[in-house]
């Protein structure tokens, strides 16, 4: 399977938090030779003190004193020249002085030539709210988000972000992770099974792939996703095990995971407006979860 | 398009909350004793308040809403809301916003940094005096989002001399940026040009008949609140945040290195200074006459002709919904007044607190003091003013000194980040967090109000 033209959005929240997912995220670019763009999302301001602040930051760039947010973006940018993704170890590509405003958003403009295409973002707002703008403006693939304390978080990202989501929550970047499949019968498996078989293959994985049924009978659907996934991954010639257990799926999932897997589901094919109310597999999976988690659309 | 509407749904809940509550307040029949128009008024105020404290909407949106909606629900005509809109309150923090663009501009933060540096050392607690005492003065007279933008990158840049590591000097951060913010906030009460609330509460005393202050009587009553509370808040933020470090001498010596790079100062700051003082005396000997606010256009008018400051830069820093919604809180507010909203408020509210004192001035008093600092935390202090200077007026006693007690207390914004623009500021730079501000912000609560108390016991009858 040969992805061209892919897009990911890798948010990144400070240097305490966002090394793994900056880790992982850049390596999974790399695999799918994706276009990255680093967003920051800082608060903002009350509207009532929206034009103080900018003076504030406009007196305070004078001193060569910049967003809280340029400073994350600069470690990341310099994470990236370290690690080896970006090809030039020239230091000077990162000026906070080149910033230039854009549809609501702001975005530094990298001098030289780094041999991939890297957009860093700062944009001020919710964090939903601002990834979800910024995936409509530019239609990525993938968005890629550490995990969150935060009850609502797991829910808002797989209702309200039109991208396949991947959580970097709990991963231990030394760690050699196995990848599960959820496979079902949704449309959104077939999506998962190819997205996972690239990683898989590039990273040398080794894929679990899970069907889970609440009863003893394992659906038409069920089995032809499983024989569909397994017929895929050997062509691929990727090491797998297919698995069938009866019982929740969630809670299977989860369990099947322990903390050596990188979970990896279709989304669910529920209309939105059930998927508000009673959640869904995918939703409740990833609000459980202590594990990495990939969503597919 | 369901995950869409279901988005905007959860996105604008609190318009859809604003509106159903004030449709419900609507249909259902007016309160005893208040007039239809009245009534109709707080309901405007009351979705208002809403939309304000929770932006489901740009703000310019809810300065058309109060607008629009008093031409609507109330007998008000458009002329007479749209006279009502623009008055010199509004040019005051039309011009006031202007000018603060124009001083900073200039890049007199570099000589106030030197200034401060040479009065104080490098002893921590002199630093901090030095910054709390001197962020005070200034913002007294230009305003506290003035000295907050001017002061910042002199407490930054410290910080970041002192040391590479900033978890290792946490507390020393904290009281830097906080003798910044709060000394700017306690400031901001001194004269009518530290706030745009003093100058909503001046224009509400002109328009309701009580009176005309000039700058100076102001300075009188409000100034000895400013020169007290400058020790007492050094004092609290010490011990809310004793520094790491006694001494900074490693940042002093780099930030004075830093300054003198800058050379001397340029014709152009010692013109902005010039034109600065000369709107301070015209504030001082013609506000009374020509306004408050015109005297700031005027300067603001003197900073384009000398080309001190760009239009295009006015244009981009000023924050012109800012401006619409306090025209348009003014203007609910002189409708309040007018309608017999605000009287019957102020009773209902004595009428509540006189079961619990007995002493009708301490039941004012407590709503001028008690209610302002409450809705400042949240509101913001001009909001608040807006919103409860009718109110307060309509108490009964002595309207001024009740208007003076109402502006005090609505700098009593210490408690969270969106009380006033200096404490926005501090908290924009990443380095203090929310709960520091509950942290400092209770004791220095404790302590405004209790000068408050005393200043208004002791010296303002001494000035009757």
């Amino acid at each position: 399977m040969v992805y061209s033209n892919v897009k990911f959005l890798l948010a990144i929240g400070s240097k305490e938090y966002s090394e793994p997912t900056l880790i992982v995220g850049s390596l999974i670019a790399k695999t799918f030779k994706a276009d990255l763009s680093l967003v920051y999302v800082g608060e903002k301001p009350k509207q009532i003190f929206e034009g103080r602040i900018k003076l504030s930051r406009d007196s305070l760039a004078k001193w060569e004193i910049y967003h809280p947010g340029i400073e994350v973006l600069k470690w990341a940018f310099k994470y990236l020249q370290s690690s080896g993704y970006l090809e030039t170890t020239d230091g000077n590509g990162f000026n906070p002085e080149n910033i230039v405003e854009e549809h609501n958003r702001y975005r530094l403009v990298l001098q030289g030539s780094f041999g991939r295409d890297v957009d860093l973002i700062l944009r001020e707002g919710k964090i939903i709210d601002e990834l979800r703008k910024e995936c409509f403006e530019q239609e990525y693939t993938l968005t890629i988000i550490g995990g969150s304390k935060k009850r609502r978080m797991a829910h808002d990202l797989v209702q309200y972000l039109p991208t396949s989501i991947f959580v970097v929550q709990n991963l231990d970047p030394t760690k050699q992770y196995k990848l599960l499949l959820c496979v079902d019968d949704s449309k959104a498996t077939k999506s998962a099974v190819r997205f996972g078989a690239t990683i898989a293959k590039n990273q040398g994985m080794f894929v679990n792939t899970l069907t889970v049924s609440k009863t003893t009978q394992f659906g038409k659907g069920y089995r032809g996703a499983a024989k569909a996934a397994g017929r895929y991954l050997k062509s691929q010639k990727i090491p797998f095990e297919q698995h069938f257990i009866t019982g929740d799926p969630v809670k299977t999932f989860l369990d099947f995971a322990g903390d050596d897997h990188i979970i990896m589901m279709g989304d669910s094919k529920q209309s939105p407006l059930i998927k508000f109310f009673f959640g869904s597999k995918p939703i409740k999976t990833l609000k459980k979860a202590s594990c990495p988690i990939l969503i597919v659309r | 398009m369901i995950a869409n509407l279901i988005y905007w749904i959860t996105q604008k809940k609190w318009l859809i909350i604003a509106t159903t509550f004030g449709f419900f307040l609507y249909i259902i029949p007016t309160p005893q004793g208040l007039s239809i128009n009245g009534y109709h008024t707080l309901i405007i105020v009351a979705v208002a308040l809403i939309l304000i404290v929770f932006e489901p909407v740009p703000l310019p949106a809810v300065a058309f809403f109060i607008l629009f909606m008093q031409v609507i629900i109330t007998d008000a005509t458009p002329n007479e809301v749209a006279s009502s809109f623009m008055s010199d309150a509004v040019f005051f923090i039309m011009g006031s916003l202007m000018l603060a663009v124009a001083i900073v501009k200039q890049g007199l933060d570099k000589r106030l940094a030197l200034g401060i540096i040479r009065m104080t050392g490098n002893k921590t607690w002199r630093i901090v005096a030095g910054f709390t005492a001197i962020s005070a003065i200034l913002s007294s007279f230009i305003g506290e989002h003035t000295v907050a933008a001017m002061m910042m990158p002199v407490g930054l840049t410290l910080i970041r001399n002192t040391s590479k590591d900033p978890s290792k000097i946490i507390k020393l951060s904290s009281i830097l940026l906080f003798s910044i913010a709060y000394g700017a906030t306690i400031g901001s009460v001194g004269t009518p040009s530290g706030g745009g609330r003093n100058v909503i509460m001046l224009e509400y005393w002109s328009d309701f008949g009580i009176g005309h202050i000039s700058y100076l009587t102001w300075m009188k009553y409000a100034y000895p609140m400013v020169i007290l509370q400058i020790p007492f808040t050094v004092l609290i933020l010490w011990w809310t945040f004793t520094p790491e470090k006694k001494t900074i001498d490693t940042g002093v010596r780099k930030l004075v290195i830093q300054v003198a790079k800058s050379g001397k100062m340029t014709g152009k700051q010692i013109l902005s200074i010039f034109l600065f003082v000369l709107v301070f005396i015209g504030w001082i000997f013609f506000g009374e006459k020509i306004g408050l606010g015109f005297v700031a256009l005027i300067g603001v008018f003197l900073y384009l002709i000398f080309g001190l400051v760009e239009w295009s830069d006015l244009n981009r820093s000023t924050n012109w919904g800012v401006i619409l919604l306090f025209g348009a809180t003014i203007s609910i507010g002189l409708a309040m007044k007018k309608t017999g909203a605000a009287e019957w408020l102020a009773m209902g509210a004595l009428n509540t607190l006189n079961s619990f004192f007995h002493n009708i001035d301490y039941s004012r008093a407590g709503i001028a003091v008690i209610l302002t600092g409450v809705l400042s935390n949240i509101l913001s202090s001009s909001a608040t003013i807006a919103v409860v200077g009718p109110i307060v007026l309509n108490l009964g006693g002595d309207p001024v000194l009740y208007g003076f007690a109402t502006a005090i207390a609505s700098a009593f914004g210490y408690f969270t980040v969106v009380a006033a623009p200096a404490c926005m500021i501090i908290y924009s730079s990443g380095m203090v967090k929310t709960k520091d501000f509950l942290r400092a912000g209770w004791k220095m609560g404790i302590m405004s109000v209790f000068m408050l108390f005393l200043v208004s016991f002791f010296w303002w009858p001494l000035l009757q």
